[in-house]
């Protein structure tokens, strides 16, 4: 099985990291929840911008 | 419903935000008895006193309908507003920084400088901030185990950090804290221009117009060295910055320099300084993260509720709208109480306790929305290191006498914590 890489997604309004390897605990995302399973309806837990208005980035 | 005046008071008199409790009080009864009421003061306009945090994140991010600009974004007399309004061709600032701008302005302002406070923009300052910290715990247990924690470490920790970041020289930082100071605590007789206490609306408005020219004949020296000569700093960004293919206005570029000179460090010190009155008055809280540096993160989130640096922004509703069931008219001024939202009994349990391990911690301190602070994520950093490297050579620490806060309503938090420490 081929693991897809870790993917990081950004926040335009606030700059909040979203990296899948560590989760959100604090969001109740476990470390290792890829971005597509989270919620459609999740917001950025820092300024409330919508998940659609994030951006896949390379650290 | 209409709040009381003596309440309505309270909340707007500086002097009852340096002695905390009693604007605890005031806003813990707003809640349970008025949680969206109106409140007129002796001298102020009527406005919407937003408590709950609920309210708070539903108006801050409804950002179109909620202005910052329309009318003063602080909180202000109906005879300072004129004056302003008089000096300043109509408008109700100052100043024309993010805070007080809209969309389109606001979103294409911040974008200037939004990359130069990115998370992973900052890792690579991460080092350097970690020796100005270990710099400053020097400096702190060579004072042999006694401190005035807020004069000697945090006041001048963070406006280190931020003048390296916007280019402003060492020798020039007393004077970038002595006009911060003099800004914010524009009420305090102990951190004013005059000294005294400002009893009337002409004096106070012009002296707080005194320190925003001080401070922008400052950044006019600035601007002209960086457009000559750019670096890699912040000064260069606002200096050479564009806004839809343009320079920056002279106004809004003095007033990105000033809000990055001033609520770059001052809120970060409030809540640095805060931070150590709360471990020395609670010394279970100091042994938690000791015996676990890990809940540092913890620590860095709870000062931030616990000291709210920023006690309130203004919006003006700009259409009809309907807030927790009550019906706000365009034009309305609503006061977002930051203290109380992060005080807030259906979000936070025994919000009146200090816990570093409170989890969620989800505060309103930066706000929310569009407006939410740019530099949250310097602030946090800045104050995890200095943090690390104060447990890792601090045993314990217990006040040595009186702390005592700014008198303030607008931006303020402790200006003396006297502490004891031993060294490991």
């Amino acid at each position: 099985m081929t693991l897809e890489p870790w993917k990081v997604w950004q926040c335009r309004t606030c700059g909040y990291l979203y990296e899948e390897e560590f989760g959100d605990p604090s969001e109740g995302l476990a470390a290792g929840t890829r971005w597509a399973d989270i919620p459609a309806d999740w917001v950025c837990p820092l300024c409330g911008t919508p998940k659609s208005d994030f951006d896949m980035i390379q650290l | 419903m209409t709040i009381s005046t003596e309440l309505a008071n309270t909340i707007v008199d500086p002097f009852a935000y340096a002695n905390g409790d009693r604007v605890d009080q005031a806003f813990a009864q707003l809640r349970r008895e008025a949680p969206l009421a109106v409140a007129q003061p002796d001298g102020f306009d009527p406005f919407w006193v937003v408590t709950r945090h609920a309210d708070i994140l539903e108006v801050e991010r409804q950002n179109d309908l909620f202005h910052n600009g329309d009318r003063s974004s602080v909180i202000t007399t109906i005879a300072a507003d004129k004056k302003v309004r008089e000096m300043m061709g109509g408008s109700p600032h100052l100043v024309r920084s993010l805070v007080q701008m809209d969309n389109p302005d606001h979103m294409a302002y911040r974008r200037v400088t939004q990359g130069s406070f990115l998370p992973q923009n900052l890792r690579v300052l991460e080092a350097r901030i970690r020796e100005i910290a270990k710099g400053f715990v020097d400096g702190m247990l060579a004072k042999g185990g006694q401190c005035d924690f807020a004069r000697d470490v945090a006041f001048l920790y963070p406006l280190h950090v931020i003048m390296e970041v916007i280019g402003v020289p060492e020798t020039d930082e007393p004077r970038m804290l002595k006009l911060t100071q003099e800004l914010f605590g524009s009420a305090d007789p102990e951190l004013n221009r005059t000294g005294s206490v400002i009893g009337d609306t002409g004096t106070g408005v012009d002296t707080i117009q005194s320190v925003v020219m001080d401070f922008m004949t400052y950044f006019m020296a600035i601007t002209e060295d960086r457009r000559a000569n750019p670096r890699q700093d912040l000064a260069s960004v606002i200096a050479n910055g564009q806004v839809n293919g343009q320079p920056m206005g002279h106004l809004e570029a003095m007033s990105y320099y000033i809000i990055a000179a001033t609520a770059g460090h001052d809120t970060t010190s409030s809540t640095t300084a805060g931070a150590m009155w709360a471990l020395a008055e609670n010394p279970d809280q100091w042994a938690k993260v000791k015996a676990n540096p890990a809940l540092i993160n913890g620590l860095v989130e709870e000062s931030i509720r616990w000291v709210t640096p920023v006690k309130h922004f203004m919006r003006t509703a700009t259409d009809d709208a309907e807030l927790a069931g009550q019906k706000i008219a365009k034009g309305d001024w609503m006061f977002l109480a930051y203290p109380s939202g992060n005080r807030d009994e259906a979000v936070f349990e025994d919000p009146f306790s200090f816990k570093v391990d409170r989890t969620p911690n989800k505060h309103v301190a930066f706000g929310y929305g569009a407006h939410v602070c740019l530099g949250q994520h310097l602030a946090r950093m800045e104050m995890r290191i200095l943090w690390e490297e104060i447990f890792a050579r601090v045993d314990s620490v217990e006040m040595d006498g009186e702390p005592r806060r700014m008198v303030a309503n607008f931006v303020c938090g402790p200006k003396a914590v006297p502490i004891r420490f031993k060294a490991s």
